[in-house]
């Protein structure tokens, strides 16, 4: 069964510029995207700053309507049909806003519970299920406005599947976490795939997306640049085998030189300290060092390797290539 | 039905306590109870040097008023701070009864406003010797509600116009002001200019006021009464507004991202 479908959906702000003259500026923030996520699918959608994902998401939780194309959340129209939708649905936004400071995590969680209908006996059970789940126990009774950013996020992911939703909307849930508390969280989304649960996830976290996630959109300038499984991304953008070489002091001379390398798909830098990671993209079968350190001759080169592609490396591919 | 009561009070009084921000005694002592008191002593004291009305005249209707300090301050605050401490989101995205939220956040609003009316009215009697008679007491505490209510329900107005309004705080200083002169608190309506007065009897507090002045001075509920059923007309026509502007607010929040603090 289709749980998520997104079809054509476009999403256009309008704002204003100038302070004096304010003309209107129209801001097209999603694209035409499209995408469907199966039953108990935990689904990525990658992109860096602005793509539009939040947007995206803003228009399946019902909380912006789509200035064209359809979405529908568990068959139900999220227009028309936005009512039905939010009962069944949960929601975690990344950062540290969006939660009552002055009320305990307990109230803020009973507050939800309310509006969400679960009242009752049911209520002091889940919230505790909840907290324990989040490992926020032993803590509830604490005003929000003393919580640490990461406790923040813990509570808003406990508020976001306090009612038990059928399908889990995760905007960077696990922004500010600590290492620790992040591998929990990521067990905790792993269970409620495990539970029979739909979960869509954005993340700038590559290693998380690739752990977690069994599809992935790639979503770059609002429209979707790459689709499949962690595997096949990987497969299929970044085929073959990627290089690095430490290098100090190149310049963009060589960098268009070694592009033009017979084999080279792309060419990334890293700046660190005061040497560069140079990051190659090989095609498949293909020994490139040799010829690669031969443009590089006459600089200082480090440390030279070679490995599997990530899923960084083929997210990097996919949102650079429309630049 | 029972879902739509809990979300009313339990929602409205724990979401009260999140967003008002002058709960802490701190901050209430003085906005809720000081400044009344304050209010109440000068307007009565500046009222008999004047020598233009009787003394509980200016008691009876600064100590009605004064219901306002909970009424707009804190219903502006029990709605329009939602937008600022990011909460509307989770609130818009939640599927629950919009009426039994916005309108659930006016009883604990409601339940202040009496405190301080009642607090201000205890004064009057302590400090300035006012004296309604025991009788009276029933019919002026039912007046006295009835205009809290009405009270509250413009400042669930106003809270919808907060959330829209980037400086919701500079409004309800406005209303407030507003209130002190069109209502009669302090002036008699008749005083006023044509216009004045017009405004004056389409707000709350102006028919509340009148109507607690004639029952504090012995006068039967049964002679009020189309005073009382005013007010409450007022308070309703005032709710709904509030209630539709919100609703409105929403539509044009999804529409157009107007509330994108979230
Ligand atoms: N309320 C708004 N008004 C105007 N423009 C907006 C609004 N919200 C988002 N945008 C614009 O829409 C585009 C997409 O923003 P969006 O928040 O969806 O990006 P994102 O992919 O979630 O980015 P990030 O990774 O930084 O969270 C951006 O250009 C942003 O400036
Ligand atoms: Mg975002």
């Amino acid at each position: 069964m289709l749980v998520i479908e997104a079809v054509d959906l476009r999403r256009t702000y309008r704002t204003t510029t100038g302070v004096i003259r304010r003309r209107p500026l129209d801001v097209e923030a999603v694209r035409g995207v499209s995408f469907a996520v199966e039953q108990g699918e935990l689904f990525g959608l990658l992109g860096p700053n602005g793509a539009g994902k939040t947007t995206t998401i803003k228009m399946l939780i019902t909380l912006l309507l789509p200035t064209s194309g359809d979405a529908r959340v568990l068959g139900m129209d999220v227009v028309s049909q936005a009512r039905d939708v939010r009962k069944r649905i949960g929601y975690v936004f990344g950062g540290d806003r969006g939660l009552y400071e002055r009320l305990s995590a307990r109230d803020n969680l009973r507050y939800f519970a309310e509006l969400y209908g679960v009242s009752g006996k049911a209520q002091r059970t889940r919230i505790d299920e909840v907290l324990e789940l989040v490992g926020l126990k032993g803590r509830e009774q604490e005003r929000v406005e003393g919580y640490s950013r990461g406790m923040r996020q813990r509570l808003h992911i406990a508020r976001g599947i306090l009612h038990d939703p059928e399908v889990v909307f995760l905007d960077e849930p696990t922004i500010g976490v600590d290492p620790v508390g992040a591998r929990e969280l990521r067990q905790t989304i792993a269970d409620l795939i495990a539970a029979g649960k739909t979960v869509l996830l954005t993340t700038h976290y590559m290693f998380e997306a690739d752990a977690l996630c069994d599809r992935i959109a790639v979503i770059a300038k609002g429209e979707i640049v790459g689709e499949g499984t962690p595997a096949a991304l990987k497969a299929g953008v970044a085929e073959g085998r990627v290089t690095e070489i430490e290098v100090f002091g190149v310049d963009d001379g060589v960098l268009s030189r070694l592009r033009v390398v017979d084999g080279v798909r792309a060419v990334t830098v890293e700046e660190r300290d005061q040497k560069q990671l140079l990051v190659v993209q090989c095609a498949a079968d293909r020994e490139l060092t040799a010829p690669l350190l031969a443009q590089l001759d006459g600089f200082e080169v480090g440390r030279v390797t070679s490995r599997e592609p990530t899923l960084e490396d083929a997210y990097v591919a996919l949102v650079g290539a429309g630049d | 039905m029972r879902r739509w009561l809990t979300v009313f009070f339990v929602g409205g009084s724990i979401a009260y306590r999140g967003l008002f921000n002058w709960i802490r005694p701190a901050m209430y002592i003085p906005t809720m109870l000081g400044s009344p008191l304050f209010q109440l002593i000068f307007f009565t004291k500046l009222g008999q040097f004047a020598q233009a009305q009787s003394r509980d005249f200016y008691i009876v209707g600064n100590s009605v008023q004064v219901c306002a300090m909970s009424s707009v301050y804190g219903m502006t605050m029990a709605v329009a701070n939602e937008r600022w401490f990011g909460t509307l989101g989770p609130l818009l995205a939640s599927p629950a009864n919009r009426a039994a939220v916005f309108l659930g956040r006016g009883m604990p609003v409601l339940a202040n406003g009496l405190l301080v009316s009642a607090f201000t009215f205890v004064a009057g009697t302590l400090l300035l010797g006012f004296r309604p008679g025991l009788a009276a007491v029933p019919a002026l505490a039912l007046v006295v509600v009835v205009t809290v209510v009405s009270c509250t329900a413009f400042g669930m107005l106003l809270g919808s116009i907060g959330l829209r309004a980037k400086d919701f705080f500079f409004a309800a200083n406005l209303a407030y002001f507003l209130m002190l002169l069109f209502c009669g608190v302090n002036i008699p309506l008749d005083e006023l200019p044509g216009w004045m007065s017009a405004v004056g009897r389409c707000l709350p507090l102006t028919h509340g006021i009148a109507a607690a002045r004639e029952v504090a001075a012995g006068a039967s509920l049964l002679h009020v009464w189309g005073l009382v059923l005013t007010e409450l007309g007022i308070a309703a026509a005032y709710a709904a507004a509030g209630l539709a502007l919100f609703r409105v607010l929403e539509h044009e929040s999804r529409r157009s991202a107007v509330l994108d603090a979230y």
